[in-house]
């Protein structure tokens, strides 16, 4: 086996047991492995940023292809610069009028296109379907989304949630019974949400420990049990100093 | 104290001990419990399969690290399809920290399929902007990425051949974990460009993406490790997906008798201080 992937092996089942040591109590090894986590991200991201932003996408085509219009962008980047320079700084307005401008611009209709218009679309579906040969039909299968029931059942959910958000009106007598039911939509989306975040929850752990499964192997020289062994020893040893100290700063 | 106040106050790392070995155990012992295929995993793999030999498929990997148990499964179903239907694969990344992991996984599931760079797929990496570099694709593919990931000019590459922009894309699949990701595929690129387009997303974000896929705007949805076990036994390989899922199911049994036994305790210690309040009054 190559040996980088020997050292990666090594490397990832410490930093796991290090961040899993969290569930035992907060403790330097733990905050070890958060500071490498982040300082990393950072690191991978400010040299992949510099590599292709600065050299393949501005430097090489100025400098090989003589692409000088990419001076005009360069510029405008520039600016925001000057904020840190406190009596230039009014010109990084002109950079960030020039990014929120085309932002919203291209954002607004697009987002309204896709998320409001669609959806009202998809909700005012018809409440039956005209089927040729058959005349008007009404399916009733709750497994098939685009049934006649479904429809009914979305829109009952999505005028019940709005009018539980209406708080012009009291909420009283038959209000009440439509707010009710609008609580229960969001009650149902939002164990729907939690379900399916507990899901995700436990599959980043199923990774984990797959990959530490993984790492008992005899070719990686059993990473997962000598370091689980040594973790273990380390927090111990950490507990019995922070009990020894205590009495004496008492 | 009573048996249930005792349960209720219980010290949360057994809690996590117990989670631990339910997870850990069927991951040892495999029991092969039966997956079902979902309707909106089915329709990612019927589209790739109806699509002929030679047509242009984009996957954006737009996640990092963090989601890789969830994304990378999905990532490798979705090329080992790709590649077998020998369509021409362009992958990519939105996300700046995932760009080593996207490269890894295409090179890697390349190689054990015998495919050529430049020839058969190609990496374009990343490129800055975010959505607007989606907008760029729509374009000028070339102008958004002048270079693979390699550094090789993306002009005159045969992979690339007939490829002018994000409208010569037969099918895109977005494997989101956030923000740039599924949504903005749709929004700056399918709404705009009218290309088929699916997604894939770690299970936080599944219960946002169903009313896109209900409205059509989506035809397809590979949600979480779930997702990815459901693709892994539509294409016949079976992989660390479907290894996990005994293990997702035995959590999920084991959070379901907790939450049940929670609620008895707490019922059970609240009716007891309703009645000594009733008697000592």
């Amino acid at each position: 086996m190559a040996f980088e992937l020997i050292i990666g092996a090594w490397v990832a089942t410490g930093l796991t047991f290090f961040i899993f040591s969290f569930l035992y109590k907060d403790n330097p090894l733990f905050k070890l492995a958060e500071n490498l986590y982040v300082g990393v991200s950072v690191g991978y991201t400010i040299v992949k940023t510099y590599d292709t932003v600065i050299v393949q996408l501005i430097w090489k085509p100025i400098v090989e292809n003589g692409e000088w219009a990419l001076l005009i962008p360069v510029a405008i980047g520039a600016l925001m610069l000057t904020r840190y320079v406190p009596k230039a700084a009014w010109l990084s307005r002109y950079a960030f009028a020039f990014i929120v401008g085309v932002g919203s611009g291209l954002a607004i209709p697009r987002t309204i296109s896709s998320f409001i218009l669609k959806q009202i679309e998809d909700t005012v579906r018809p409440l039956m379907t005209l089927v040729p040969g058959e005349g008007v039909t009404f399916t009733w299968s709750l497994l098939n989304p685009a049934s006649s029931l479904n429809t009914i059942i979305i829109l009952i959910g999505v005028s019940s949630v709005l009018f539980y958000f209406f708080f012009s009106v009291e909420h009283t007598g038959p209000g009440k019974v439509v707010a009710r039911t609008g609580i229960l939509f969001l009650m149902i989306a939002f164990g729907a949400a939690f379900g399916y975040t507990v899901m995700a929850r436990m599959s980043l752990l199923i990774g984990r420990l797959t990959d530490l499964i993984e790492f008992t192997d005899r070719s990686y020289g059993w990473p997962s049990l000598w370091l689980l062994g040594l973790t273990i020893l380390a927090l111990v040893v950490m507990s019995r100093r922070s009990s020894r100290n205590k009495p004496e700063e008492q | 104290m009573t048996f249930a106040e005792r349960m209720l106050r219980i010290d949360r790392r057994i809690i996590f001990l117990v989670i631990g070995f339910c997870t850990l155990l069927p991951l040892l012992y495999p029991v092969g419990l039966p997956i079902k295929i979902s309707p909106e995993v089915r329709g990612v793999y019927d589209y790739i399969e109806s699509l002929p030999e030679g047509s242009v498929f984009l996957l954006s990997l737009d996640f990092d690290p963090a989601s890789k148990p969830e994304l990378h499964p999905q990532a490798i179903s979705l090329l080992r399809h790709a590649f077998r239907k020998n369509l021409r694969v362009i992958a990519m990344t939105l996300w700046v920290s995932g760009t080593g992991m996207a490269d890894q996984v295409v090179t890697q599931v390349a190689r054990e399929m015998g495919k050529e760079s430049g020839k058969d797929y190609v990496f374009l990496g990343w490129s800055p902007g975010g959505t607007a570099v989606i907008i760029n694709m729509g374009q000028d593919l070339y102008g958004a990425f002048p270079a693979d990931y390699n550094g090789k000019p993306t002009k005159g590459l045969p992979v690339l051949q007939g490829i002018a922009n994000l409208r010569d894309v037969n099918y895109a699949v977005s494997l989101g974990a956030g923000n740039p990701g599924v949504e903005a595929w749709y929004v700056f690129g399918k709404d705009k460009y009218k290309f088929e387009l699916a997604g894939g997303c770690t299970g936080v974000m599944a219960p946002g993406l169903y009313p896109l896929l209900r409205s059509g705007q989506i035809n397809g949805l590979i949600g979480g490790l779930r997702g990815a076990a459901e693709y892994e036994i539509l294409i016949d390989q079976k992989g660390k997906a479907v290894a996990g899922m005994d293990a997702q199911s035995a959590t999920h049994l084991a959070i379901i008798v907790l939450v049940i036994l929670c609620n008895l305790f707490y019922f059970s210690s609240r009716n007891r201080a309703r009645q000594q309040g009733q008697a000592g009054a």
